[in-house]
C-alpha cells in the first residue's frame, strides 16, 4: 500500500519536472551493427573458453610426458632395491611394469593418466570459479 | 544453408515477441548469444545515451565503455534477479564501468605524473571536451559526477527512484535529496525556461 502511494507520487511531476525530462530527452541511437559486434566478440571468447581446457590439458601433457616417464622409470628401478622382505605383497595386486599397454609400459600409463585427470579436473573448478 | 537462414529468421521474429525476463532466463541457461543480442539491441540506445551524457568525452569513448558494459553485463547475467526492470540493472552495469573506468584513468594520469610526465590536461571540465556545447551539457556541467548519473537515470532513462537506489547503491530516500540538489542547482545556474533541447 505504501509504495503504491510512493509510486503514484513519484509520478506526480510538476511542469519543471516535465522540462526537465523534454530538455534531457535524446534521440535513439541506430544500432548499426553495435550489438552484432558485441554478439561475435562474445561468440569468440566463448569459443576461446571451450578450448582453454582441452589446449590446456594437451600442452600439459606433453611437457610433463618425459620427466614423469623419466621418474617412474627411476622409481621403478629403485623398486627392484627394496629388499625382498619389505615386498611381500601378492604380485597380483601390485601393477606390472612389464606388463605392456599401447606400446607403453603399464605404470608410466597409469600414473599419466591419473595427472590428465586431476588437470582436467582442476581446469574444470578454476573455468567454473 | 538457405535452410540456416530461414531458421535464423524464424528464430529473430521469435525473439523480438520475448520479453526482457524471459531473453535473460534463455541467454543464462543455454549461454543463447541471439537472445542476449536481441537484448542488446533492445537497450544499446539508452545505454549509449547514459554513458554519453555521464563521460562527456567522445562518443567513440562512451560507445567503447558502452561496449565493455555489455560484455561485463554477459559476464555477470545470472545475477540478474529479475526483481526491477532489467534497463535498470543494465545502467547499474553501466554506472559500475564508468566508475571503473575513470578510477583506472586516474590511476593511469597519476602514475604518469610521478614519472614526471606532463599529461595533457586530463581533469578538463565536462564542457571543455565537446567543441560545440549544448544547453543540456552546460547545465550537466554544473552537477557532481553523482548527481549527473542520477539526474540523468531519472529524467532521459525513466528509472523510478528505488530502480535509481538499486542501480547506484543509494537509499531511495538519498536519491530523492540528490535529485532535488540537482534541481536546485540548475534553478540556480539557468532559467530553465527559455531553454533548447540538447
Amino acid at each position: 500500500m505504501t509504495s503504491k502511494i510512493i509510486n503514484m507520487v513519484e509520478k506526480l511531476k510538476d511542469a519543471e519536472d516535465r522540462l526537465l525530462e523534454s530538455m534531457f530527452a535524446a534521440e535513439p541511437i541506430a544500432d548499426g551493427g553495435f550489438s552484432q559486434r558485441i554478439v561475435a566478440q562474445i561468440r569468440r571468447r566463448i569459443w576461446v573458453r571451450r578450448l582453454a581446457l582441452p589446449v590446456a590439458m594437451l600442452v600439459g601433457g606433453i611437457v610433463a610426458f618425459k620427466p614423469v616417464m623419466q621418474l617412474v622409470t627411476v622409481s621403478s628401478t629403485l623398486l627392484g632395491v627394496v629388499p625382498r622382505e619389505f615386498l611381500e605383497i601378492p604380485a597380483s595386486v601390485l601393477p606390472q611394469v612389464e606388463s605392456v599397454t599401447f606400446g607403453m609400459p603399464l605404470m608410466p600409463m597409469i600414473v599419466l593418466s591419473a595427472m590428465v585427470v586431476m588437470a582436467g579436473i582442476l581446469g574444470t573448478r578454476l573455468l567454473n570459479e | 544453408m538457405a535452410c540456416d537462414g530461414a531458421w535464423q529468421i524464424i528464430q529473430t521474429a521469435t525473439l523480438l515477441e520475448v520479453e526482457d525476463q524471459s531473453l535473460v532466463t534463455l541467454a543464462v541457461a543455454s549461454q543463447d548469444t541471439a537472445a542476449y543480442g536481441e537484448l542488446i539491441r533492445r537497450h544499446q540506445s539508452q545505454v549509449r545515451n547514459f554513458l554519453r551524457k555521464l563521460a562527456g568525452g567522445s562518443t567513440e569513448d562512451a560507445d567503447d565503455l558502452a561496449q565493455e558494459c555489455f560484455l561485463h553485463a554477459w559476464d555477470k547475467l545470472q545475477t540478474f534477479s529479475g526483481r526491477g526492470s532489467f534497463i535498470g540493472w543494465l545502467l547499474k552495469v553501466a554506472y559500475t564501468t564508468f566508475l571503473q573506468s575513470k578510477r583506472k584513468s586516474k590511476r593511469y594520469s597519476e602514475v604518469l605524473n610521478e614519472v614526471g610526465y606532463v599529461a595533457e590536461q586530463q581533469s578538463r571540465s565536462y564542457t571543455q571536451d565537446t567543441n560545440e556545447v549544448s544547453d543540456l551539457d552546460k547545465l550537466l556541467a554544473v552537477l557532481t559526477e553523482e548527481e549527473r548519473a542520477i539526474m540523468v537515470m531519472s529524467y532521459a532513462c525513466g528509472l523510478s527512484h528505488r530502480e535509481i537506489g538499486d542501480a547506484t547503491g543509494l537509499p531511495v530516500g538519498t536519491v530523492k535529496s540528490i535529485i532535488f540538489r540537482g534541481k536546485d542547482k540548475i534553478r540556480t545556474n539557468f532559467d530553465i525556461k527559455d531553454h533548447k533541447h540538447g
